[in-house]
């Protein structure tokens, strides 16, 4: 570990959202502690950013045993969706942070792996908080490049091991 | 002497046991000598033949092994050790002499020369390095065995056993000579003047630091890394005198090594150190804790990190641990404790920044030694973060600075508490001087949304310290909390963290919570339903309601809560003026929400052993009836709140709850009283309140259709009863509640409830009349079940009855089950009946049902599903084999039903059996019970067991979760598609990757079609069982 740079060191940490609730909880009912009928087949539920979000939130960061959520690298306003086009934006924790790509790629890896393949996701940094934003991105939205990166051993290792928490979905364990 | 000869000469080509054993016989019973059998061996011993010579040493050294030790002489003992060191240096013979020199050696009379004698021998005759292991292994046991039993001698050879066992021991390798060589080399260093060999012994025990031996697959001698560990620590914490060496190998090894070694060198100084000593510590002190320190602060795991704090511990202690006795009053230390602090203070500078919390780990770490050192570290740590709080250049940081503290509290607390002068804990005492400070800060965090957790987080630690608030300290906390309580935060997770902080105080000063939290509660509870769409409003009472239920576990306070409740639900559901009952439902679940209150705070009591429970039989349950008959009596129906079913069952599980934990004496004259309101009509024996039931209307619960329903509170008290508590009537046929039963003029409601009761009280009253109630179900059974001329519901209802019927007895593990069983195979063929009486067989079996419980006083015999499986599983299954459909769909059914009804154990033995035919079950129409399938096939999926049978299985088992999780194909509903998808999830967790390996893909990309479902909930789970499916992959090989 020692010969690997350390971007940031001390990087602030932000006090988490709640997870986000089942969606079988009803808000409106009448009867307290009513239990619902999960067997029953009422309205659909579309796929909201919320729900994107929590796909992402738990996912540990390259550097430190914190997720993304805790170091503000995403966020719940950070992911929209609208029709079939899921565009997720990310705040590396400082400028020339050499780990950005890693985590590009695990939030990539992630949503490729859990979003209905009608969905066209876009990964990208926030704008302006990085020194080399473009590089970044053209990276992580290139399909050949992505499954390029796929094909390196030693990096999905890496990926694997930020998304190994990626379950939690903002519970803690 | 003759036979002597002759075994000899035997074993020496058979080299059978026989012929020893009849030698040692022969020694021990004095019938043969050692001359003899020396002289016997003579032409061996001498022999130019190496194996015969090899052989001649090799049967001396087992009879000597053999035979009783007090049997060989001092002379003997002599003459054989001159024998057999002599034999030291021929190499044939070599191996069975030091075989025989550790039996020798144990020997009571083998004396300290001796012991002289044989160590010089070794010295001079053992190359250790020209040997095998087995052979290594017998010279350290014979220096093991010296140095229990003759360690002076060894003492007095000075230098010259020094130098000699280093070299003997020097590269050793072999895991099973290391665990002996560890416990002598402990030994030398702690016992032996080892003053001129401190080098050379340090050189032969920490080369093998940090030990990385892993055992060998089914290794036969069992001997673990951790065996090897302990055993070097204890060689390496042995003497202070290799102290200088030893850190400084530990300081390189916590520089370069991997996570492994970092956390084994981190736990071996934590037991060097200390006998290391002072004067090592302070040498180092600076060296190790820049090391500890990166593992802290910038920990790669919780367990290295958590190992290097304890380290941290460990160091400080022992740099301390000469300092003078401690006066308690000073708040100054010098050296590295200080150095730590202001480093951690440092830090605390950005307390937003991942490292903060660290750093509070290591403050609470120090403040967890030595008096003087909590003392200075708390001085330094909380004046300073409380600054920071009111700092204003920090106004944002506030949470964050609060949540430091309270990790620090936090810590404080958790302190072992040593035994004090004045009897108060450690933790406390430390924190008096800063109580104010900290109090201070904590409710001026209270204000604010922002702060009001962590602060509230704060408060719950320091209330706990005990004996730190002071009673009007108490006052103002609960005030002040209160005020968070009433602000009208929608906040559900603040919610939660106010009702945290006063339960915790409510256990501690209970007083502070019924004068000032109750009342504010109760207020805020109103006297009228809320309208349907006052969304907000119900949600609050909610909350209030289960702060409520929380609060009020303690005897005062429940009484209170008792009190309160049952006035406020008067007044909802028996008003002055029945028109003022607007929205019938609502208020129903408005009066439903407080009697849910009352029974799951009665419940939390009950489990907790309170026995106040019990007086509530004539403080709660009178009040209670009146209310149900009252309004039963005098309402209009489109008035009558609790008419409501949901309304009843949980008034009912009240009075369930009260009459059980009462003594028989007082159920019997409890019983009475029902007897005399329900049989009589007479409600006034059983119920009281002040509103007057009018002497006009006629009482007759089992007869009046409009009361009827009020016959759920009857079976509410009748199951909890004792079986010593006399009931009218004939039990069995209780109360005539067959009619109940069998009549469709009752409703559902009504027969479920008679039910309940006719299965409790049979449950307790069978053994008077077992034949009378044999014949009579027989009559029952061909009148009711069997009679294809009934009406259909009828029947159906009888059926319903028998389930119960049978519930009770098998409960109890009766020896009529079975007939009653039978009964329900013989109509697998009825068109109408079948499904049901299929169902039914595992329906039986289903257990307490919250009905025939422990608690409730039922009949329960162990093991009673276990026998009830034994006995019946066998015909269902006999019957799916031997049948064909339709008729093989029902026990198809019936397998179902009983595999869904009972615990796992009872049929997870025969899963080898029984997955084919529970596989084939997953197609059958009812969605439900698949569901229940599925979820009994995941249970035993987690529980690791019985693995084989799902790896035989595993390609019709995907196949089958396949069709199940999705929402397109047949019809499923969300919780089959949620169970599928789990046990898809588990089974890579189950099944070995080669087996799963050709269905990987198509798994995933079946899934891919799953991460659309229409159900949130769905989606969630299609991800994790798709993750878990990507992430399995082939285990790698171990590489040694």
């Amino acid at each position: 570990m020692q010969d690997v740079p350390v971007y940031n060191a001390n990087p602030t940490v932000f006090a988490p959202s709640k997870p986000s609730k089942s969606s079988l909880l009803s808000a409106h009912s009448l009867w307290w502690d009513e239990e619902l009928d999960v067997k029953a087949e009422s309205e659909d539920e579309e796929i909201k950013p919320d729900e994107i979000f929590d796909l992402i939130r738990s996912i540990t960061d390259p550097e430190h045993p914190l997720t993304l959520e805790q170091l503000a690298v995403v966020s719940s306003p950070q992911v929209a969706v609208s029709g079939n086009f899921v565009n997720v934006e990310f705040t590396p924790t400082v400028p020339h942070c050499g780990m950005s790509a890693i985590i590009g790629l695990s939030i990539r890896v992630r949503l490729l792996r859990s979003l209905p393949n009608r969905f066209k996701v876009d990964v990208r940094v926030k704008p302006g908080s990085h020194n080399s934003e473009n590089s970044v991105n053209k990276q992580l939205n290139d399909k050949e490049r992505v499954a390029a990166a796929l094909e390196n051993d030693s990096l999905i290792d890496v990926v694997e091991k930020c998304l190994s928490t990626a379950g939690r979905r903002g519970q803690t364990p | 002497m003759e036979s002597t000869q002759r075994l000899v000469q035997t074993w020496m080509g058979s080299g059978r046991d026989a012929e020893i054993d009849q030698i040692v016989t022969g020694f021990s019973g004095g019938q043969t000598s050692l001359l003899n059998i020396v002289q016997a061996l003579g032409e061996y011993l001498t022999s130019e033949e190496d194996v015969l010579r090899t052989k001649g040493v090799q049967l001396l050294g087992t009879v000597i092994r053999r035979c009783p030790p007090d049997k060989i002489n001092r002379q003997a003992t002599r003459v054989l050790l001159t024998f057999f060191t002599s034999k030291l240096d021929d190499t044939e013979t070599i191996i069975p002499a030091l075989n025989a020199l550790v039996s020798l050696t144990t020997l009571p009379n083998f004396i300290s020369a001796d012991a002289t004698e044989t160590m010089n021998a070794l010295f001079k005759h053992v190359n250790m390095k020209a040997h095998v292991q087995s052979t290594r292994h017998h010279v350290f046991a014979i220096v093991d065995s010296l140095m229990a039993r003759h360690r002076d001698a060894l003492k007095n050879m000075g230098d010259s056993f020094l130098r000699g066992y280093i070299t003997l021991a020097d590269g050793e390798k072999d895991p099973r000579n290391l665990l002996l060589a560890f416990s002598i080399a402990r030994v030398i260093a702690i016992e032996f003047d080892i003053t001129n060999h401190v080098d050379s012994l340090f050189d032969i025990t920490f080369c093998y630091f940090p030990i990385t031996f892993r055992p060998p697959p089914d290794d036969p001698y069992g001997i673990t890394a951790e065996d090897l560990k302990q055993s070097l620590r204890l060689c390496l914490s042995a003497t202070p005198l290799i102290g200088r060496m030893a850190v400084i190998q530990f300081l390189e090894k916590l520089t370069a090594g991997n996570p492994v070694t970092k956390r084994d060198t981190l736990e071996t100084l934590s037991i060097c150190l200390p006998v290391y000593g002072p004067g090592v510590a302070q040498e180092f002190s600076r060296k190790l804790w820049n090391l500890l320190k990166l593992e802290i602060l910038q920990p790669t795991d919780p367990d290295t990190e958590q190992k290097a704090l304890d380290t941290t511990q460990v160091l400080i202690n022992t740099i301390y641990s000469s300092e003078v006795a401690d006066t308690g009053e000073s708040y100054d230390v010098e050296g590295l404790a200080k150095e730590i602090c202001e480093e951690c203070l440092e830090v605390l500078r950005e307390p937003e920044k991942s490292q903060a919390k660290p750093a509070i780990k290591v403050l609470g770490a120090l403040a967890g030694t030595r008096p003087s050192v909590s003392r200075y570290t708390l001085s330094q740590a909380i004046p300073y973060l409380t600054n920071l709080f009111k700092s204003l250049d920090e106004l944002l940081n506030r949470p964050q600075v609060l949540l430091l503290l309270g990790d620090l509290l936090e810590i404080v607390y958790k302190l072992p508490t040593s035994p004090r002068k004045d009897g108060e804990p450690e933790g406390t005492l430390l924190l008096s001087p800063f109580k104010d400070d900290i109090l201070g800060v904590l409710l001026a965090g209270l204000k604010a949304t922002e702060t009001v957790g962590p602060a509230l987080l704060g408060l719950k630690k320091l209330s706990q310290m005990k004996g730190l608030l002071e009673d009007d300290e108490f006052t103002i906390v609960v005030r002040n909390i209160n005020d968070v309580l009433q602000s009208d935060a929608d906040d559900e997770d603040t919610g939660e963290v106010v009702l945290d902080a006063l339960v915790t105080i409510s256990s501690i000063a209970p007083k502070h919570i019924e004068e000032g939290t109750l009342p504010l509660l109760f207020l805020s509870l109103p006297d009228r339903t809320p309208a349907r769409d006052a969304h907000t409003e119900r949600a609050k009472i909610w909350r209030t309601l289960s702060s409520l239920t929380k609060l009020c576990i303690p005897p005062s306070l429940f009484e209170t809560l008792v009190v309160r409740l049952s006035t406020k639900l008067e007044l909802i559901c028996a008003p002055r003026n029945q028109t003022d009952i607007v929205d019938v439902e609502a208020a129903s679940a408005y009066a439903h929400s407080i009697l849910k209150a009352l029974a799951t705070t009665l419940d939390v009591k009950i489990t907790s052993k309170h026995v106040d429970v019990a007086k509530y039989i004539d403080r709660l349950l009178p009040r209670l009836y009146h209310l149900f008959f009252y309004v039963a009596s005098v309402y209009e129906p489109s008035h009558m709140v609790t008419a409501n079913h949901r309304v009843l069952e949980v008034a009912g599980q009240i009075i369930t709850l009260v009459v059980q934990v009462n003594p028989i004496e007082r159920q019997q004259v409890f019983a009475k009283a029902l007897e005399a309101a329900y049989h009589s009509g007479d409600p006034k024996a059983l119920s009281q309140g002040i509103q007057e039931i009018p002497m006009d209307v006629k009482f007759q619960p089992f007869g009046i259709p409009s009361q009827r329903d009020l016959t759920a509170l009857y079976s509410a008290a009748v199951i909890a009863f004792h079986n010593g508590v006399t009931t009218f009537g004939d039990p069995t046929d209780p109360q005539g509640l067959t009619k109940v039963v069998l009549d469709d003029e009752y409703t559902p409601f009504q027969r479920d409830s008679a039910c309940s009761s006719m299965a409790a009280l049979l449950n307790k009253h069978l053994d008077g009349q077992p034949e009378t109630f044999l014949s009579q179900r027989k009559i029952f059974w061909d009148t009711e079940i069997a009679d294809v001329k009934q009406p259909f519901n009828r029947r159906r209802n009888a059926l319903e009855g028998w389930v119960w019927i049978t519930k009770a007895l098998v409960i109890r593990s009766h020896p009529f089950v079975e007939w009653m069983v039978n009964s329900l195979f013989e109509i697998f063929d009825d068109e109408n009946l079948a499904w049901d009486a299929a169902k039914a067989v595992g329906r039986v079996a289903s257990g307490e049902d919250g009905i025939l419980t422990k608690r409730n006083h039922a009949v329960i015999r162990i093991l009673h599903a276990q026998k009830y499986v034994i006995a019946v599983l066998p015909k269902v299954i006999d019957g799916l084999k031997s049948s064909t459909p339709p008729r093989q769909t029902v026990y198809r059914i019936a397998l179902i039903s009983l595999i869904t009804s009972v615990p796992k154990q009872t049929y997870i033995g025969q899963m080898e059996t029984l997955m084919s035919h529970l596989l084939r079950g997953l197609d059958v129409p009812d969605m439900d019970m698949r569901t229940d399938l599925i979820n009994a096939l995941l249970a035993i999926a987690e529980s690791m067991e019985q693995r084989e049978p799902i790896t035989t299985h595993a390609s019709s088992i995907i196949a089958a979760m396949l069709r199940s999780c999705k929402f397109s194909e047949q019809p499923t509903s969300p919780a089959l598609r949620i169970a599928a998808l789990r046990y898809l999830g588990i089974l890579p967790h189950v099944v070995r990757y080669e087996v799963l390996h050709p269905h990987k893909s198509i798994v995933i990309r079946e899934l891919g079609k799953v991460l659309d479902d229409p159900k949130r909930d769905v989606r969630k789970e299609a991800v994790d069982a798709r993750t878990s499916w990507y992430i399995c992959s082939p285990p790698i090989k171990e590489t040694l």
